[in-house]
């Protein structure tokens, strides 16, 4: 009988600590503001707080959260024990967590690089600070010190019901851009870091909406915007009449699950009727027809992005992943090649091959995914497309480096790929291209702003202001070489940017991908043999 | 009266082998079992090698040479940062050369060499010292980020580089021969145990070759379980010592081997 009673009164205690963590995570609607533009990244003045108002909404869909295996009804009664078990498992299972947690030595080479710090001067956002949120339960429960003498003599913290709101206030400012990580000496990786923290929330129950319902729609209907299989037809072949009749050409094509196609396109579905980003798909389109390349989109894996990324929840990203090596091997293609998408690039490249192991089940020649960069590069140096830079006479065209792709990967098979190859698409199709200051871009580039799961509407505010060193960038070189246009190889970042754009007061339509400006300039029809 | 006085050297040359002694031990025994069990046998899921990351194993040793020798990646950010850091490691680094004279009885040629110029490095490595300390008094918000662990790691530095400067001078100067002859003592293999059955070797009865003795046993003493574990951190760091090759190369998860 006394059991049963602690047991219910553990239970009501458990249910009034949720009711107040509900309170406390409220989602309260703030009106952004953005920043006069001049050209100057200011490093700011700490301002402690600033941000902390700044929450995103909590998933609160039953169904949504039991398939995704967290707690269906909030913060969970036992949810300090719960914490310390998943970040245990956390540290057992990541070297990256396991020694970031130990090497800092706060000597302070990161505290201005983030972009949401520069954008909102709150010290929380400055990386190190970010990370010492995580650091601090580690000493306090991790250490032999912390275990032996408590959170005050290791300067760690007891978890605590504030202790959650700033993890989940500060680990959603971090779009997990690594830019902090260029810098550091060890090359400590906060985007690891709050990974794992994210997925300490999840499992205690408090899970951000935005990301996870897509995880889960990607799951469950395979896409990130929750089409079904007949709506993509629909949508794609509603892009292809609108194409054809645009070309006044009725071969030209979107073909989708064509069995027996050379390639498998990989893209993220807003490629499907977003603006701008639709202007890359026929971009991609002009290539394939151009080019004479057989491919096939696919409604089984209608999604290139892979949200499973953005926490250290492995089963999540290669369960979304799966779909691709499905996908390929059902519709029997030799090769796979990806789209315009930062962080879906990083899976396919970095990821993929380690998941599920390489595409030698296609051509052999192929066993790896090719970026559409990649492939229209060399399509270009072939002189297989026929190009009239005229087209993009009116452009300036600057690059906006997408943080996972320009610091994750290789392009090519050279280190500097990623910054080299789409440049060299941009110039092969533009007479115009003058890059942004030299500490924006490239491996120094900011992220656009809303990358890694902070793209939702409720997000705004942190938006606005982490698009800030962005915007001056662009602001600079618009002011300094008349740039008119810039070119994305990213969904969110053509999501956000542009949004951002008029926001700062510019105009959207200087926003695009690179395989638009691709696009308007192929010469259709004149072909001179591949 | 002598009685007594033997009675306070005997303790003193305990104390002098026994901190060696605990102080060796705690440091190589908690830095072996966190770099091997901490770093080394947790395994790393993904690879998530960051650029400018070589596709070679070559480029990368290449690329972590740069990191621990010339601190490329910390000089891409603040230039007082990477200056005194850099020169703070490397005279750290040239003093503890020049230490090797006290371990060898016949002095090889490059260490006596910096002899000449062991103030000059001891000085500059003070410099850089204060000049970190400072920073992290002043810079908001490097300060707002430093904790008391942050300073004393400093200070614990900064007390072995004075009192190694001071003995410098003849005031303080302990018996050069002494202490040569202390630590060759200490070095052999049945010390240990001769201080454990309480027959401690004679030690130089100099109190700041004590204090300097002492300071360095307690860092010894606190580096496994301090951020001073960056030394042998850095070789693990994913980010770092991956070769950017994950298309070409499947690289395994150790706890999904697919
Ligand atoms: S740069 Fe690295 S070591 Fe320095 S404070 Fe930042 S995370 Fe820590
Ligand atoms: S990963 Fe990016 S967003 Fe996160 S702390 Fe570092 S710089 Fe800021
Ligand atoms: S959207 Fe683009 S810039 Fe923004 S986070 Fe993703 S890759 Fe980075």
């Amino acid at each position: 009988m006394a059991d049963e009673k602690t047991a219910d009164e553990q239970h009501s205690e458990g249910s009034e600590a949720n009711a107040r963590m509900q309170e406390l995570l409220k989602f309260t609607k703030i009106k952004p503001k953005a920043v006069e533009l001049t050209g100057k990244i200011k490093v700011p003045d700490l301002k402690p707080n600033s941000m902390l108002e700044v929450k995103p909404q909590l998933l609160t869909v039953k169904e949504m959260l039991e398939h995704l295996g967290y707690p269906a009804d909030g913060l969970v009664p036992n949810w300090k024990e719960v914490f310390l078990k998943k970040m245990d498992e956390i540290l057992k299972k990541y070297r990256s967590v396991r020694l970031y947690m130990d090497i800092c030595v706060k000597c302070g080479a990161c505290v201005d690089k983030c972009h949401y710090f520069l954008g909102t001067g709150d010290p929380l956002n400055m990386p190190v600070a970010r990370q010492e949120l995580m650091r601090k339960v580690y000493r306090r429960y991790f250490t032999l010190p912390g275990k032996l003498f408590g959170s005050r003599f290791v300067n760690g913290a007891d978890l605590s019901e504030e202790l959650l709101v700033m993890w989940y206030t500060y680990y959603y400012q971090c779009s997990e851009c690594r830019r902090c990580s260029v810098f550091c000496p060890y090359g400590i990786d906060t985007a690891e870091i709050t990974m794992a923290a994210r997925e300490i929330l999840n499992s205690v129950g408090l899970v951000q909406k935005y990301m996870h319902e897509i995880i889960f729609k990607a799951q469950t209907i395979g896409n990130n915007l929750g089409m079904q299989s007949s709506a993509i037809v629909n949508a794609l072949e509603f892009v292809q009449d609108d194409l054809q009749e645009q070309l006044e050409m009725d071969d030209i094509r979107i073909p989708v699950d064509e069995v027996g196609a050379d390639v498998l396109f990989v893209t993220p579905s807003a490629d499907f009727f977003a603006s701008p980003h639709i202007e890359s798909l026929y971009g991609y389109a002009k290539v394939f027809h151009q080019a004479g390349i057989s491919w096939t989109m696919s409604t089984h894996a209608s999604e290139g992005g892979n949200f499973g990324l953005f926490i250290h929840n492995y089963e999540h990203m290669k369960k979304i992943n799966k779909r691709i090596w499905e996908a390929a091997r059902d519709l029997k293609v030799k090769r796979v090649v990806g789209g315009e998408c930062g962080h879906m690039w990083r899976v396919l490249c970095n990821y993929s091959n380690t998941m599920w192991g390489p595409f030698d089940y296609l051509d052999p020649n192929y066993k790896r995914p090719q970026h559409i960069c990649e492939l229209t590069l060399d399509l270009l140096k072939r002189g297989a497309l026929k190009i009239d830079k005229s087209a993009n006479e009116e452009f300036t065209v600057t690059m906006h480096d997408s943080c996972q792709v320009s610091r994750a990967m290789e392009m090519g098979g050279m280190p500097d790929g990623q910054y080299e190859i789409p440049r060299a698409v941009i110039r092969g199709v533009c007479h115009k291209f003058v890059d942004m200051p030299a500490e924006t871009i490239r491996e120094r580039t900011f992220c656009c702003g809303a990358g890694q799961g902070l793209l939702g509407d409720d997000m705004l505010p942190t938006r606005v202001k982490g698009a800030m060193p962005r915007m001056q960038a662009y602001y600079r070189a618009k002011q300094e070489s008349g740039v008119n246009f810039v070119a994305l190889i990213c969904a969110i970042c053509k999501a956000q940017l542009s949004k951002m754009f008029p926001t700062y007061g510019l105009p959207m339509e200087e926003v695009g991908g690179v395989h638009q400006l691709v696009g308007r300039a192929i010469v259709l029809g004149a072909k001179e043999g591949v | 009266m002598n009685g007594v006085m033997n009675g306070i050297k005997f303790m003193v040359d305990m104390y002098v082998s026994g901190i060696v002694y605990a102080a060796l031990l705690v440091f190589v025994a908690g830095f072996l079992y966190k770099v091997y069990f901490g770093y080394y046998k947790t395994p790393q899921p993904l690879k998530i090698p960051q650029t400018p990351q070589p596709t070679t194993l070559g480029g990368v040793i290449i690329r972590m040479a740069g990191d621990v020798f010339f601190f490329r990646s910390l000089s891409k950010g603040t230039t007082l940062l990477f200056m005194a850091g850099w020169v703070f490691h490397f005279m750290f680094f040239l003093i503890l050369i020049r230490h090797i004279r006290y371990f060898v009885s016949s002095v090889p040629e490059f260490v006596s060499a910096l002899g000449n110029g062991a103030m000059g490095i001891a000085s500059l490595l003070m410099v850089a010292l204060i000049i970190l300390f400072v920073r992290r008094l002043i810079d908001k918000k490097v300060n707002y980020v430093s904790s008391f662990a942050d300073y004393f790691a400093l200070a614990l530095i900064m007390g072995i580089v004075q009192t190694g400067i001071m003995m410098h001078y003849e005031k303080f100067r302990p018996n050069i021969v002494e202490v040569k002859a202390f630590v060759l003592d200490l070095m052999s293999l049945k010390s240990p145990f001769l201080t454990m059955i309480m027959h401690p070797h004679s030690s130089p009865g100099n109190s700041l070759f004590i204090t300097h003795l002492s300071l360095v046993a307690a860092l010894l003493i606190y580096f496994p379980f301090s951020k001073l574990m960056h030394a042998g951190g850095y070789f693990f760091s994913p980010t770092r010592n991956m070769i950017n090759n994950a298309r070409e190369v499947r690289y395994i998860n150790p706890w999904d081997k697919g």
